[in-house]
Order: structure tokens, then C-alpha cells, then sequence
């Protein structure tokens, strides 16, 4: 309650102000409170639900409108628990809804460095769940460490009754303090399950199951007695990745476009004209004409998928179209991809290539 | 047939929006008979691939009946011999060199007549197999119904890292609309990828590759029934290629402490049910008749109930071993204060039936509680 009261006062307000103007504040240490000799484990916090301050506690899903949030460094304090079980640390990246990519690069190249000093054990990553799953794979491609990297977010907001994000956020940070989550890649945990970045997906508005890997399910979970991991990764990611973004501070133009009933060739020609390098199909996508035209200007297409499961095949067809296919990518991590591997190459057989190993 | 065919063609005549596409228009042909398929082209030389066994412990794959519209006993008709599945996909040739092995059930064995001797004897022979070099991989066709059980026994069994795939299917070989052929096609891809190698014995329906540890039967008749419900499958043999995303880190095969291990019988566990108010007497009875171990399928988080507990109690002052699992098919059972008080071990997510096979085996090695539970913290 107290928070609540705290919240709702002045306070707010000025959280509030700050929370729009942090964006790259420098490392806060919490100083006295972190505890020396426990795995390290830096969070960096970029806004989302669970920085979200909502109107009244029982608004779960209304609590944007003011645009509200409090403070990274809060929702830690909010969780002393951690202080046995990990030394940590908060970088305050952003505050923000859902991150642009000027955030994602930052965010990408502070979590390196941070992984990449040697007596660091892991890091979490807050976010909204939103667009969530796109800053997990970006992130899963781009940091080079086979470190932990957890990104973490909640479904209600801070001050919500029930709320999922203190128990997420516990868990995130026990699972990057945990030597066992090495060489995992980037993951993303809420309701006490660890998914692969590459694999899961928001599939619901409102519930706290809504991550879920369709096609191949979580790797682990973070239960009471243990984080227990089944599963290793096969494809490339984070340590073995061969995107450096470190000296890049932005990414070619791709745009995604669905598929639907007699869908005509405009919004590609729009996208095209907008300065897109990269379209990704959502199935089918676009007709008329558009796919020829555009490979002409030297656009690369992607064809990904509506279906929400399944592989997009390799075939004579999309080969003979110039398309690459996304494999069981969605469209939002298509475009991570596509704008990654255009940073290397307009080569198609190339950008197939890295389509089928990451 | 001509009538359906036209009314077809009219009704996705209909369903195609005026596309100004040459290639979308280019793509329809339309035939007004059922055009011919050539046969399969099948490789002169099939000398460089690799050489997989299709091993039968036969199953609904191997079953027919009379009628092809009976998809649900189909026990009459004659069983389809292994040769008879080369016969009819000659496809596979141009896979992998198939030889086939029988170690089916005799004939005439009533459903459900799988012994534990069948089962162990099929690890052995695999055993075997699995060290002579000139073999690359191994199909094993079962039943269904305990398709994941068995295949899991031989995950811990089999000293190998050479491909192991389960397969069977939902309808008769005989049936219509049958999913033996494809299932069959691809387990043998799975088999002869080497790709495959080092998960440990794999189980492949319906495009789908899961580990022997994690996949369950789900559904009575649905060609969807195989999941691996808390983890999802680790790869798929898709149309155009076999992919694995992922490998499991249990230990298995190569690293099982059982890999290539005999064993002429093994130490009786036997599984209880847990619901409102469930008997003690049962647990008792299986006590007095001498079993080492018990596991018990118990409610949510993984509760014996009722007079179980008593039962379990004094069962474990006899030295029987408990194991428990949760009947929810999702989730965990976790280690708890009250558990480890008591002496019992937590399943994690195995379901009773896995967990009977693994305590068998543990039990084989030792009768000490704590060192049980690390084979169910492990494998």
C-alpha cells in the first residue's frame, strides 16, 4: 500500500518526468544494499507493464492513458529477496513502451560490455511484452557473450492487484545468476517458464501464460526448488552470431506486410518507395506484380507466415520467385533477421543461408 | 468422379480472385482425369547411403483389416510383415538401405500382450546391432498405446549414439486415409540423418520429433496424439528437410549409467492412482506381494491422498522406495522440505509410467532413497 499512496502523490509526477528523460542515464549501483560474492547480474530496465503505474489497482489493462511508470530502481527495491541470491546492479536504458532501434543497438552493445567484463555472471533485460519477443531475438543475434541474458517484463502493472511482475523478475535474475543458463542464447521468462527468444511468441492481450514457443515449447522452467533446463540450442546466437553491432547506430529499412484475401501490390510499392530494403511476407503477401518489380530495384523478399506454426519449405518455387524463406519465423523476427543480414549482404543465397542457421 | 471433378474446378474457379499475376494464373492446371504418376525413380546405386533397420515390434502400423473403412479393430487381417513396407514404399530405397528385423510379439498374443521380457529383448538385440559399424541408424515400429514407455526404457538402455526412432501410426496400414506410410517415410529420414545422432532415442509422428524422455500419448485416435507436453518436440521432419532446433540435456543413452546393460528381470514397482479419498489397501497388497518400489500418480503439485499416505508410510519402513509424480500431465513435481522429511523422491515432470521404468532401473543399482532421486534429478 504504501507504494500505492507514494505513487499516486507528487512523487509520481516526477518519476514520471524523469522516467521520459532517462533515456541512456548511466549505471545506478544500489551501493550498500548489493551484495559482494554473489554472482553479478546487471538489470537493465527499459519501461513496459511492469514499470507501468496504473490508475487504481484493480486497472489491468486501462493503465496507459497517463502514461505513468515508475522507476527501474523501484521495482527492484521492490523485490529485497534478490540480495541473497545475486549481487545486482541496474542500468536504467530506457523508458519506453516498446523499444526503437537507436534503443536496441544501445541495449545490445551495454549488455556486451557488461557480459564481456569477466567477473559478470548474466544480465536481465525489462521490457513490455508487446514487442517483447522482437527485442529478445534482436538481442539473441546481436550480444556477444554466452552469458545469461534474460528478458523479463509482466502482464499487470506495478501497482495491479496480483500483479506478475515481482515473481518474473525474481526468476530472471535467478536464472542469470545461474552458471547453468550459459550458451542458451537470449530468453525470455514469464510465468516461471524459460524460453528460447528465437522460438516464443506473445499469443495472448491479457493472460500471464501468454508466452509460449508454439512450435517447440520452453526450454526449462524456473521452479521453486530449481531452475531446471532441458534443452540446448542448436542454431547460432549470441556468442556465435556473425552480427557486430557495435559500431553501428542504425539498420537498413524493412517492413513487414500481410497476406489476405485479393491483398494488391501497394502497400510493397509504398514501403519500397519509403526507402524499405526488406520486406518481409506474411503470407502470400503481395500480388500484381510487386515481388518481381521490387527484386528488380533490388529489394530482398521474406516469406514468412500467418499461420503462427509451422516451417515456411524451401522449394523450386520460392527459389525461382528470388524469396527467402523464414523457416518458422515469425514476421516481426523475420525482420530482426532481415535487417541484420542486409547490414552484410543483398545476396539472396546468402541471406538464405543465414535464415536457415540462426 | 468426372461430376466431382467439375464441380471442383467451379468452385475453386470461384475461390480465385482475378490476380493480374501471370504467374499465379500460370500455376492452376487443371486435369479432368487423375493424371498418371510416373513411378518412383529409384537410385541404381544405393551403395552410399546410409543403412538403416527397420525393426518391428509391430503395432496399429503393422496391423490391417478387411475393410478399409475399420480404423478401430483391426486385429483380423493378415499382419504386415516388414518386407511388406519395403514392398509397398519403394521411396525408402532412395533414403537409405533398409533391411528389416523382427521382434514382434508372437502372433496370436491378445492386445496390450507386450511383455517386459519383449521389451528387454528388443534392447539387447539393439544393443547388438548398434555395434556393428556397417548400421547408420534404427526405425522400431510400436504400438502406440505404450510407444513412449518403451522408448524410453531403450533411452536408457541402449549404448548408442546412432539414431533411434519410434514410429507407428493412429490408423491400420490397411486403413483409409492411413498415416503409417508417411509416418513411416519419415522416421526412416530421421534415421539415416545424421543430424539425428547424440539425442538419444527419438519417437517421430505426425512431422514431429520428440525425445523418448518428454513425449506422451495425448489422444485415443487423433494423428496429432504424440506431444511432449511441458517441452514440445526438438525438431521436424518436414517435406523439404529433417530440423532440429534443439537437444536434450538429460541424460541419455552414451551417458545413461545403464547404457548397455542386461537385465534378465528387473525389481517389481508398480504404479497407484491418486483421487478423492483413493484406498491405502492397494499399496498394502503390493507391499505384502513384494514390490521394491512404488509410484505414486498423485493430485496437482503431486499428492498421494486419502489413506495412501498411511499405506506409503508403512510401506517405506519395509523399504520400499516412492516415487511420485503429478496425474496433471504438466508441470513438475518439486523437491519440497516435507517430501525430502519424509523420504520421498519428487518425479520432476516424468509420467508414472516413465517413472516406473526409471526406480526399476535405479533399483538395480541401489536402495538408497537420496541416491535415487538424483537419477530422476538427471535423467
Amino acid at each position: 500500500m504504501t507504494y500505492f499512496k507514494i505513487c499516486n502523490s507528487k512523487i509520481l509526477a516526477t518519476f514520471t518526468l524523469l522516467a521520459a528523460v532517462i533515456v541512456g542515464r548511466p549505471s545506478v549501483s544500489m551501493g550498500a544494499e548489493s551484495t559482494p560474492g554473489l554472482p553479478k547480474v546487471k538489470v537493465f530496465t527499459t519501461g513496459g507493464t511492469i514499470q507501468g503505474a496504473g490508475p487504481a489497482r484493480n486497472e489491468v489493462a486501462n493503465y496507459r492513458g497517463d502514461g505513468s511508470m515508475v522507476t527501474g530502481k523501484m521495482i527492484l527495491d521492490d523485490i529485497p529477496e534478490v540480495k541473497k541470491i545475486a549481487d545486482v546492479s541496474l542500468e536504467e536504458t530506457a523508458a519506453v513502451a516498446s523499444a526503437n532501434t537507436k534503443i536496441l543497438i544501445e541495449l545490445a552493445n551495454h549488455i556486451s560490455e557488461w557480459l564481456q567484463r569477466p567477473d559478470t555472471s548474466g544480465a536481465v533485460v525489462t521490457h513490455g511484452t508487446a514487442t517483447m519477443e522482437e527485442t529478445a531475438y534482436f538481442l539473441n543475434l546481436t550480444v556477444r557473450s554466452d552469458k545469461p541474458v534474460v528478458v523479463v517484463g509482466a502482464m499487470r502493472p506495478f501497482m495491479a492487484i496480483s500483479r506478475d511482475g515481482p515473481l518474473n523478475l525474481y526468476n530472471a535474475i535467478r536464472v542469470a545468476a545461474d552458471p547453468e543458463a550459459r550458451d542458451l542464447g537470449v530468453m525470455v521468462l514469464l510465468n516461471d517458464e524459460i524460453h528460447a527468444s528465437r522460438d516464443v511468441t506473445k499469443t495472448n492481450t491479457v493472460r500471464v501464460s501468454t508466452f509460449v514457443s508454439r512450435d517447440l515449447g520452453p526450454l526449462g522452467f524456473a521452479d521453486s526448488d530449481r531452475i531446471v533446463l532441458y534443452r540446448k540450442l542448436l542454431y547460432r546466437h549470441t556468442h556465435k552470431s556473425e552480427f557486430d553491432v557495435s559500431k553501428m547506430t542504425d539498420l537498413p529499412k524493412v517492413d513487414i506486410v500481410y497476406g489476405y484475401q485479393e491483398g494488391g501490390r501497394a502497400a510493397v510499392d509504398a514501403f519500397i518507395a519509403d526507402g524499405a530494403k526488406g520486406i518481409v511476407l506474411v503470407d502470400g503477401g503481395a500480388g500484381g506484380g510487386a515481388i518481381e518489380d521490387g527484386r528488380k530495384k533490388g529489394v530482398v523478399f521474406v516469406q514468412s507466415d500467418r499461420k503462427g506454426s509451422g516451417r515456411v519449405m524451401e522449394g523450386p518455387r520460392s527459389a525461382a520467385r528470388g524469396v527467402v524463406t523464414a523457416d518458422n519465423l515469425n514476421g516481426q523476427k523475420a525482420r530482426d533477421l532481415l535487417r541484420l543480414a542486409l547490414s552484410k549482404t543483398t545476396d539472396i543465397k546468402e541471406i538464405q543461408r543465414i535464415f536457415d542457421e540462426y | 468422379m468426372k461430376i466431382t471433378l467439375i464441380i471442383s474446378f467451379l468452385a475453386v474457379a470461384s475461390l480465385v480472385p482475378a490476380q493480374e499475376t501471370p504467374a499465379a494464373t500460370k500455376a492452376l492446371k487443371i486435369s479432368a482425369e487423375i493424371p498418371k504418376q510416373p513411378m518412383p525413380q529409384i537410385l541404381k546405386d544405393n551403395s552410399k547411403l546410409p543403412h538403416v533397420v527397420l525393426m518391428s515390434m509391430g503395432g496399429t502400423i503393422a496391423a490391417r483389416a478387411a475393410d478399409r473403412m475399420n480404423l478401430t479393430e483391426y486385429g483380423s487381417g493378415p499382419r504386415v510383415e516388414p518386407q511388406d513396407w519395403l514392398d509397398e514404399l519403394p521411396e525408402l530405397a532412395n533414403i537409405a538401405r533398409v533391411t528389416t528385423d523382427d521382434m514382434r510379439s508372437p502372433k496370436g498374443r491378445h492386445d496390450g500382450g507386450e511383455t517386459a521380457e519383449d521389451m528387454r529383448n528388443v534392447a539387447k538385440r539393439l544393443n547388438e546391432l548398434a555395434k556393428d559399424p556397417g548400421i547408420d541408424g534404427f526405425v522400431v515400429t510400436h504400438g502406440t498405446n505404450t510407444m513412449a514407455e518403451v522408448a524410453y526404457y531403450m533411452t536408457l538402455t541402449v549404448n548408442t549414439d546412432k539414431p533411434i526412432v519410434f514410429v507407428g501410426s493412429q490408423r491400420p496400414w490397411s486403413g483409409i486415409s492411413g498415416d503409417g506410410p508417411i509416418n513411416l517415410y519419415n522416421a526412416v529420414r530421421v534415421a539415416a540423418s545424421p543430424l539425428a545422432r547424440g539425442k538419444g532415442v527419438l519417437q517421430c509422428m505426425n512431422y514431429d520429433i520428440h525425445t523418448a524422455r518428454d513425449v506422451t500419448k495425448t489422444n485415443a485416435y487423433r494423428v496429432q496424439t504424440f506431444k511432449s507436453i511441458d517441452l514440445g518436440p526438438i525438431g521436424f521432419a518436414d517435406p523439404d528437410k529433417v530440423v532440429f532446433y534443439t537437444e536434450p540435456r538429460r541424460k541419455h543413452t552414451t551417458q545413461s549409467a545403464f547404457a548397455g546393460m542386461d537385465f534378465e528381470t528387473l525389481p517389481p514397482v508398480e504404479v497407484f492412482y491418486a483421487y478423492s479419498d483413493a484406498p491405502g489397501y492397494l499399496i498394502d497388497a503390493a507391499v505384502e506381494h513384494g514390490v521394491k518400489g512404488i509410484v505414486v500418480d498423485g493430485t496437482g503439485a503431486g499428492n498421494p491422498t486419502g489413506s495412501e499416505n498411511e499405506a506409503l508410510t508403512k510401506a517405506q519402513a519395509k523399504g520400499v522406495i516412492v516415487v511420485i509424480t503429478t496425474r496433471t500431465r504438466g508441470g513438475r513435481v518439486q523437491e519440497t522440505k516435507r517430501r525430502l522429511d519424509r523420504g520421498i523422491i519428487n518425479g520432476d515432470n516424468l509420467p508414472p509410467e516413465k517413472a516406473r521404468l526409471l526406480l526399476q532401473l535405479a533399483l538395480t543399482k541401489t536402495s538408497n532413497w537420496k541416491e535415487i532421486k538424483k537419477y530422476f534429478d538427471e535423467y
